[in-house]
C-alpha cells in the first residue's frame, strides 16, 4: 500500500469528525504531513519538537533521525495502529513512504491525589491518580526490581481503554496470573470505565457476595502486595486498582497495622475483628435474645430492655428491621449527597430520628444504641467492599434468627464459614489462616 | 458452570434442611411479653389436702432505673397438691409468661424441712428446664413467705438485697454458707457427704436479714442447726476464707485475733481395725484487732499458743457434735472413697457406723505476727 493510499485510508477514518487536524510542512525541499487530535495533544510541545526544528533542519533525511531520536518516538506497526494511538495524543507525521509516531500526549489527570478512601495516620497519604502511566511511575519509583513486569491489554469495545497488569515476574503467583490473563483475553464489553467494573467481568460466579479482588487506591499497598506474589490490575482513567487473587483477611488489614508496634498493630486488628463481629451479629443477638432466650441477659438487662419496649408496637424483628432500613438510608444518602448537604442529612436523621423514634415509643431505646453501634462498627471495617457485604450478610443472619432463634443463628454463622471456605479467588482459598507475613519467604510465587 | 450453579443451589438447600429441623429455644415471644420470677418460695400449707405453698416474687420491669430507683415487685401465692400444679395455677394469675430463666434464689420454708418432702420438692426443681441449677437454695425462718416478700430498706431496684449475700460480690461474710441447686443435688446423691443449707432469719425490729446459721440435712435424720460458730469452723474448713476473727477470752487476757490467711487441711485415715482417723491440720496467720489489755510484742508467741488453743477446743466441740449427730458436711466419707480401691472400700452403712466412732486429730498451728499497735 503506497502512502497516497494510507492517507486516504486514515483521512476515510476521521472523516466525518471535526477533531482531526492535518497540517502540511513543507520548505526548502522538505516535506512532511501532520495528523494530531487537536485536544489531546500538548501545543506547545508540538510546535518545539516538531514544528521549530523542521525548519532548522537541512534536509528531509536529517529531520527523520531527529524523529527517530526522539525519546517520544514510537514505530507505528500498521496504519490501524496509528490511527488508534492518533486517538490517544500521538501525532502521526507521514514523510515520503515512512510513518512516525510521536508521543506528544496533554495529560491533565496526571495530579497525584491524597488518599480519600484509606486514609491513614502514619504511613503515606498519596493515593492513585487518573492517568495510568503516573501510577505506573508511581508503582515503579516504589519498587525498584527489574523483575516488575507490566502488561498492557486493551479492552472495551468501544471506549478502548487500557488496562495493565502489574506483576513481579519471580514472585507472581503463576497460576493466578494466568487465570486472569486467560480472563481478561475473554472479557467481552462493550464499555469499560473503572477497574472495580473489573470485579465483576473476571468473576465467573453470578451471584457473588463477597468481592473478588481488593480495591485500593494507596501505592504502599499495591507494592507491599505486589512483593507477596498478588497481580494489581490499573484501568486507565482510574484511581483505583484491584489486587488478586485476595484472601478474606486482606481485607481486614490497613497499611498501618505494618507501621505501628506490635501491641498497638495487635490492639487495633482485635478491635477491627470485635468490630466487624459486632456488626455481623448484634441485630441477629438482640432479636434472638430478647424474643427466645432472655435468660442470656444479666436480669438487670433484661429488665431494662422489657421495660423499654414497653409500648413499642412492633415485634423486636420488626424493631431492628426498622432502624437497620433508616441507618441503611442514612448511609446511602450521606454518600450520595453533595459534602454540603451531608453534614445536615446525618443530623436529623441520626439525632433527630433516633430521639424522635423513642420518644414516640416506635423503637426502644436500647435498640436505638444497638444500631448507632452496628453503624459505628461497621465503618471499623478498613475495606468499603467488604463493609458493603456485612451489610448483607447481617440483615440474611437477622432473617434466619428472628425464625430459628438464637440457634439459627450460631447455625446462620456457622453457614457464613462454610460459603467463606467454599470461595476461592482465582484459585487461592478464600479463608485461607495462616499467615501471610510467615509464608511469604517459604512459599514465593505461591502467593 | 450449570454444574456449579446446581451446587449452590444444593448448598443452600441442605441448609434449609438443617435449620428447618431446629426448633429454636423455644417460640418467638417478645420480652416485654415475660414476667421474671425472681425467686421461689415453698412452704408448707395449713390445708393438708394441698401441702405446698408456692410464693413467686416478679420482677417489674422499668424503661429506666434512674427515673424510679426504689425496687418494685409483685407476688403470687398459690397451695397445690404438687408444686406443678400450684404454678400451673400461678400462671393463670398473670398476665404475661411467667419466665424461671432470671430467678436465682429458691427459699424453702423451715417447716416444709421437718415435713420430709424433700424428695418431691428436688425432683420438682431440677426437672422443669427453665430453673436454672445455678440457683442458691436456703432454707427461710420463720416461712419461705416472709423471706420472699420482705424488702429491706437497702434494696435497690433490680437485684434484691438477699442475692447480695450468696453471690460473693456484696459481703464476703464468712458466716455464711453458699449453697447451688446442682451442689446440693449432688450432696444429696452422694454418700459419704451431706448437704448444708444456708439459714435466713428475719430481724423483725430493723426489717433486715440475717444470714450466719446453716442446717445440716440427710435423708432420713432429722436436720441439723449450726450455730454462727460452727458455721464459721464449716467454711473455714471447706472455703478459702479470706479474713475471720477469733475470740480469745482466757484468765487474764481477752482479745480478737483478725486472722488473714487460713490454710486448713483434712486427711482421712483408716487402719486394719477399720478405726477411721480424721486428721485436721489447721494454719491461721494474722495480728491482733482489739484488745483490752496492753499487749506486748515480746509475748507474740504466747497469744499465738493462746489462739491454738482456743482454736483446737473450737474445733473440737465442732467434731464432737458432727460425729454424735452423724453428720458429714465436709465429705470425709468421699475423700475416704476416693483414696480407697472399690473392692477394699467399707459399704456406705459401714462407713457410718464407723464414722460415729472415728479419732478427730486437730492440729493448729497460730503465728499472730503483730499486736495491731505501733510501739
Amino acid at each position: 500500500m503506497s502512502s497516497e493510499e494510507i492517507l486516504l485510508w486514515i483521512r476515510k477514518q476521521f472523516e466525518n469528525t471535526t477533531e482531526l487536524t492535518q497540517k502540511t510542512l513543507d520548505y526548502d525541499n522538505k516535506y512532511a504531513l501532520l495528523f494530531y487530535v487537536k485536544s489531546l495533544i500538548d501545543q506547545e510541545l508540538l510546535q518545539k519538537l516538531i514544528i521549530k526544528p523542521f525548519f532548522e533542519m537541512a534536509n528531509e533525511n536529517q529531520f527523520k533521525a531527529y524523529l527517530i531520536a526522539l525519546p517520544q518516538f514510537q514505530k507505528a506497526e500498521s496504519k490501524e495502529q496509528a490511527v488508534l494511538e492518533v486517538t490517544n495524543g500521538h501525532t502521526l507525521i507521514v514523510i515520503q513512504h515512512d510513518l512516525y509516531l510521536i508521543d506528544l500526549q496533554l495529560a491533565t489527570n496526571n495530579q497525584v491525589s491524597t488518599t480519600s478512601v484509606e486514609t491513614t495516620i502514619h504511613g503515606s497519604n498519596i493515593a492513585l491518580s487518573e492517568n495510568l502511566m503516573t501510577n505506573i511511575n508511581l508503582i515503579r519509583s516504589y519498587y525498584h526490581q527489574a523483575s516488575l513486569s507490566i502488561e498492557y491489554f486493551t479492552k472495551g469495545e468501544v471506549n478502548q481503554q487500557k488496562i495493565a497488569i502489574i506483576y513481579d515476574k519471580e514472585h507472581v503467583n503463576k497460576k493466578a496470573l494466568e487465570i486472569i490473563k486467560q480472563k481478561l483475553q475473554q472479557l467481552d464489553q462493550q464499555v469499560i470505565s473503572a477497574s472495580t467494573e473489573l470485579n465483576n467481568y473476571l468473576n465467573d460466579k453470578r451471584f457473588s457476595l463477597f468481592p473478588q479482588m481488593l480495591m485500593t487506591e494507596r501505592p504502599d499497598r499495591i507494592v507491599y502486595n505486589i512483593a507477596g506474589g498478588k497481580i494489581a490490575l490499573i484501568l486507565d482513567g482510574n484511581a483505583q486498582s484491584l489486587i488478586a487473587p485476595a484472601v478474606f483477611f486482606d481485607f481486614m488489614t490497613t497499611m498501618e497495622d505494618n507501621y505501628h508496634t506490635l501491641f498497638i498493630s495487635l490492639f487495633v486488628r482485635i478491635l477491627r475483628y470485635a468490630g466487624l463481629f459486632v456488626s455481623i451479629l448484634l441485630p441477629g443477638l438482640y432479636v434472638g435474645i430478647t424474643s427466645f432466650a432472655p435468660e442470656v441477659f444479666r436480669t438487670e438487662l433484661a429488665l431494662t430492655v422489657a421495660g423499654s419496649r414497653i409500648g413499642v408496637p412492633f415485634s423486636s424483628f420488626v424493631e431492628v428491621l426498622f432502624m437497620l432500613f433508616f441507618m441503611e438510608l442514612l448511609l446511602e444518602a450521606s454518600i450520595r449527597l453533595p459534602k454540603v448537604v451531608s453534614a445536615t442529612a446525618t443530623t436529623v436523621g441520626g439525632l433527630i430520628l433516633g430521639t424522635a423514634v423513642t420518644e414516640a415509643a416506635l423503637a426502644s431505646n436500647i435498640m436505638v444504641i444497638i444500631v448507632s453501634a452496628v453503624a459505628i462498627s461497621t465503618f471499623v471495617i478498613p475495606v468499603n467492599e467488604l463493609a458493603f457485604t456485612i451489610r448483607i450478610v447481617r440483615l440474611i443472619l437477622l432473617l434466619i434468627t428472628s425464625v430459628f432463634g438464637l440457634a439459627g443463628l450460631t447455625l446462620g454463622l456457622y453457614g457464613l464459614i462454610m460459603y467463606l471456605v467454599y470461595l476461592d479467588s482465582f484459585g487461592e482459598p478464600y479463608l485461607r489462616l495462616f499467615n501471610y507475613q510467615k509464608a511469604k519467604k517459604s512459599s514465593e510465587g505461591q502467593a | 458452570m450449570l454444574k456449579k450453579r446446581n451446587k449452590i443451589k444444593q448448598f443452600f438447600l441442605l441448609i434449609i434442611l438443617i435449620l428447618s429441623v431446629l426448633s429454636g429455644c423455644g417460640e418467638f415471644k417478645d420480652i416485654d411479653k415475660d414476667v421474671f420470677v425472681s425467686m421461689i418460695g415453698i412452704d408448707l400449707s395449713d390445708d393438708p389436702e394441698k401441702p405446698y405453698k408456692v410464693t413467686l416474687k416478679l420482677y417489674v420491669p422499668t424503661s429506666s432505673f434512674k427515673q424510679s430507683p426504689k425496687p418494685e415487685y409483685t407476688y403470687l401465692t398459690q397451695n397445690g397438691k404438687t408444686l406443678t400444679e400450684a404454678i400451673r395455677i400461678l400462671e393463670t394469675h398473670s398476665d404475661k409468661e411467667v419466665d424461671f430463666g432470671h430467678s436465682k434464689l429458691i427459699v424453702i420454708g423451715e417447716e416444709l424441712l421437718n415435713a420430709n418432702k424433700s424428695k418431691e420438692i428436688m425432683d420438682f426443681l431440677l426437672r422443669r428446664p427453665d430453673i436454672q441449677m445455678i440457683s442458691w437454695l436456703a432454707i427461710g425462718r420463720p416461712s419461705a413467705e416472709e423471706i420472699v416478700k420482705l424488702v429491706p430498706q437497702s434494696e435497690t431496684a433490680a437485684y434484691p438485697a438477699l442475692f447480695n449475700y450468696f453471690d460473693h460480690n456484696g459481703t464476703d461474710s464468712p458466716y455464711i454458707v453458699t449453697t447451688y441447686l446442682f451442689d446440693f443435688r449432688r450432696k444429696m446423691l452422694e454418700s459419704g457427704i451431706d448437704p448444708i443449707l444456708p439459714l435466713i432469719e428475719i430481724n423483725k425490729e430493723e426489717e433486715h436479714f440475717e444470714v450466719n446459721k446453716s442446717i445440716v440435712l440427710d435423708h432420713d435424720k432429722k436436720p441439723h442447726e449450726l450455730s454462727s460458730l460452727d458455721t464459721l469452723i464449716f467454711n473455714m474448713l471447706t472455703r478459702n476464707l479470706d479474713v475471720t476473727d477469733l475470740v480469745i477470752d482466757e484468765d487474764n487476757q481477752h482479745f480478737i485475733a483478725k486472722i488473714d490467711n487460713i490454710n486448713s487441711t483434712y486427711k482421712v485415715k483408716v487402719d486394719a481395725q477399720q478405726q477411721i482417723k480424721l486428721n485436721i491440720d489447721i494454719e491461721l496467720f494474722g495480728y491482733i484487732s482489739e484488745s483490752k489489755n496492753t499487749m506486748s510484742n515480746q509475748q507474740l508467741p504466747q497469744y499465738s499458743e493462746m489462739v491454738e488453743a482456743e482454736t483446737k477446743e473450737k474445733f473440737s466441740d465442732f467434731f464432737t457434735k458432727m460425729l454424735n449427730a452423724g453428720y458429714d458436711p465436709i465429705g470425709f466419707g468421699v475423700a475416704y472413697k476416693s483414696n480407697t480401691l472399690h473392692n477394699k472400700r467399707m459399704s456406705p452403712s459401714e462407713w457410718d457406723e464407723a464414722y460415729k466412732n472415728s479419732k478427730v486429730n486437730i492440729k493448729v498451728m497460730a503465728g499472730i505476727k503483730s499486736t495491731g499497735s505501733i510501739q
